[in-house]
């Protein structure tokens, strides 16, 4: 897939646990994996800002786009 | 929304319980005693006379078609039972399934192949001279009913086949 998700990384990068970062964004920590895992088809920009919030980064620190 | 859906799954019950009927009257009515009558003929039967001409022959051929159409009806009951399927669907909450998909497929193809079998055994019955039948005046009913009911059924398949991947999409944008 060309756009990755780094949400992992920051994740480690911020010390935070999954589960702390979906209640705090108030999406479930099923939804959370299936965007970790790069299954998701969209993200909403208002999730994309809820995370950019928690996470204290920008949308390009959690998503990148990689050539085929 | 249940409410709907427990008064449609009344009326498809009713719709079908009647239709059985009718199609049990309709049988009920049918001479099948006539039946042994042909294999009686059948044994005691001229063999130099030509099978085609004979009189008998003929009768037994609008008795076979009379059977198959009988069958053919009995199979268009058989599609309105998957409106019942769609409605248990519809109930559980999975509108856009896989199962309604076929469901309505399904209607569909019985819709049609009914239509285009009751027509082709009425012309036969036709030429065989036993039916009044008159293509364009009884074949009325099917062609501007149910081949358009059937088609609308195939529509609705391809629309939720595309709404089942948009509800699919809609799932996964998190």
């Amino acid at each position: 897939m060309a756009i990755i998700v780094n949400l992992d990384v920051m994740l480690a990068k911020r010390k935070m646990k999954s589960k702390d970062l979906a209640e705090t964004i108030g999406i479930t920590t099923a939804n959370l994996s299936i965007l970790k895992s790069g299954k998701a088809k969209a993200i909403r920009f208002s999730t994309l800002e809820a995370i950019c919030k928690a996470l204290d980064c920008q949308p390009s620190d959690i998503l990148e786009y990689v050539k085929d | 929304m249940k409410d709907n859906t427990n008064i449609l799954t009344i009326i498809t019950y009713v719709v079908i319980v009647s239709s059985i009927s009718i199609l049990l009257n309709d049988m009920r009515e049918f001479d099948m005693e006539q039946y042994k009558s042909f294999l009686n003929w059948a044994k005691t039967a001229d063999k130099s006379e030509s099978w085609f001409t004979s009189k008998n022959a003929i009768k037994w051929s609008y008795y076979v078609i009379s059977t198959a159409i009988f069958f053919w009806k009995g199979y268009l009951i058989y599609g309105f039972t998957y409106f019942v399927s769609i409605l248990k669907e519809v109930e559980k909450g999975t509108y856009f399934s896989e199962k309604n998909i076929g469901y309505f497929k399904k209607i569909g193809r019985i819709f049609i192949t009914y239509t285009i079998n009751i027509l082709v055994l009425r012309l036969i019955l036709a030429s065989i001279g036993s039916s009044s039948f008159s293509f364009f005046k009884e074949s009325k009913e099917e062609f501007y009913i149910l081949i358009p009911c059937g088609l609308a059924f195939y529509i609705l398949a391809e629309i939720f086949k595309k709404a089942k991947q948009a509800t699919e999409e809609n799932d996964l944008t998190i």
